[in-house]
């Protein structure tokens, strides 16, 4: 059957849906309805866009409660889950600190005073309504990129697609078709590995060669870890599983624990290749 | 540095590979129009600009016009196709917008995109990837991209060049 590729600039990077079907019409239906889904995700999660639920959130949810859309609010108890099986070590409030560092813009002025929050800090209300324990900047880019895929998946099969794929930036899911997964090199990114099959599974990967900065002399990269450990460059993790939301999340945790995020990448059913 | 046990892959870079130009065509000019305006006839409407008129769109804009060619087509009801090219970090990447009557966008589809050669890298930084490399050394053209994991480009020049064509439809409807 003949594989049908449209990409569109999303998200703040490419996003590239792939699907068979010999109907053109369902092709059309399709990927404008797997890119409707992209967009609504990004309208609701963007950290750069001030009517969004996250902005909304950050400016706000210390002083009342917010409410905020059904799918924001699952992304974040998946965070908030995520955050007590890795014992902190996933942690969407680490905003202040990636403001400090340029990785993302300031608005609110807080980024130079505040402090580093935690997941614990956020408060899930009835009427999905969100409260925060104390002021707090959180970031769900990652894992909201990674659910956006999810959600584009799950349009293409609404509109009856049975096999396609969908990547966004890096973070991809197959679904009805067995692939090979490839990643770039971390230390000659225009180069490319082969890592192995994926068939029905999502994989993401962390890695600092487009996002390492030189700070004060040192090199830093937006990858944090409890006490500001910071991950070292030169190195990607790619986390294969069941959904891209996932995939992502579980990269920051790998990235950070190496070996001890074994037991966890387990219980989700996940698993992680280290490339250096 | 976390240590690793049996989940470990580790990958040599020194392997010799011949540089892989990556190249990906979506859609040509014609799919482009029927996936951003569907059942409609569009017509055929390019303007040239000269070097002044350029400059003072790029004045508001965020980058540069590639060529002194404005490629656009108009529907019967004000709908406006242009197509464009930018370079990106290191590849040029040929998109269209769609934009309403009332000069909104409709939609953004990527049409294609083509990694740039050493010689044609703007940044020194990327220059390095490829030391050794001559014009004359053996460059494939990879069409059948596999699926990457691991961060991609950011998709800001794309956005750049529809913020400069919409800075463009507004000059060209007030100097028709």
């Amino acid at each position: 059957m003949p594989i049908l590729k449209r990409a569109r600039p999303l998200l703040g990077t490419f996003v590239e849906i792939q699907l068979e079907t010999t109907d053109r019409a369902q092709a059309d239906r399709a990927f404008d309805a797997a890119f409707l889904a992209i967009e609504a995700v990004a309208k609701h999660m963007s950290f750069h866009s001030p009517m969004s639920d996250v902005s909304r959130l950050n400016a706000q949810a210390h002083l009342r409660p917010v409410r905020i859309h059904p799918d924001t609010w699952h992304v974040l108890q998946k965070a908030c889950e995520l955050a007590a099986s890795s014992n902190g070590l996933f942690n969407i409030a680490i905003a202040p600190r990636l403001i400090r560092w340029g990785y993302l813009p300031d608005p609110f002025g807080r980024g130079k005073t505040e402090a580093v929050g935690q997941s614990a800090d956020i408060r899930f209300l009835a009427g999905h309504r969100i409260r925060f324990r104390r002021p707090l900047h959180i970031d769900v880019g990652g894992i909201a990129k990674g659910f956006a895929v999810d959600q584009a998946v799950t349009a293409l099969q609404a509109q009856g697609i049975r096999r396609g794929s969908v990547n966004a930036g890096g973070d991809l899911r197959v679904f009805g078709r067995r692939e090979p997964l490839w990643i770039r090199h971390p230390r000659a990114p225009r180069r490319c590995t082969y890592l192995g099959d994926i068939h029905d599974q999502a994989a993401a990967t962390s890695a600092t060669y487009y996002s390492r900065r030189r700070r004060q002399g040192r090199i830093v990269t937006p990858l944090i870890g409890p006490r500001g450990a910071r991950v070292m460059a030169g190195q990607s993790i790619t986390v294969i599983a069941k959904t891209c939301m996932m995939a992502d999340a579980l990269t920051k945790v790998a990235a950070l624990a190496g070996a001890a995020a074994e037991p966890l990448l387990k219980r989700y059913d996940a698993r992680v290749y280290c490339v250096s | 540095m976390p240590r690793w046990n049996r989940l470990w892959a580790s990958v040599a870079l020194s392997a010799p590979i011949p540089y892989v130009a990556q190249a990906q065509t979506y859609l040509t000019e014609e799919q482009a129009q029927q996936a951003i305006f569907p059942g409609v006839t569009l017509e055929q409407a390019f303007r040239r600009l000269d070097r002044n008129e350029r400059k003072t769109i790029e004045k508001d804009a965020r980058d540069r016009f590639l060529s002194d060619e404005i490629k656009r087509w108009r529907g019967p009801h004000g709908e406006t196709l242009y197509v464009d090219r930018v370079i990106g970090k290191h590849e040029f990447i040929t998109y269209a917008v769609g934009l309403t009557a009332a000069g909104e966008v409709k939609a953004i589809e990527i049409m294609d995109y083509r990694e740039t050669y050493g010689h044609e890298i703007r940044r020194a930084a990327w220059r390095d990837t490829f030391k050794g490399k001559t014009v004359r050394d053996p460059v494939r053209i990879e069409k059948d991209i596999p699926n990457i994991s691991g961060a991609t480009l950011s998709s800001v020049h794309v956005t750049n060049g529809v913020h400069r064509l919409l800075l463009t439809h507004d000059w060209l409807h007030a100097h028709p």
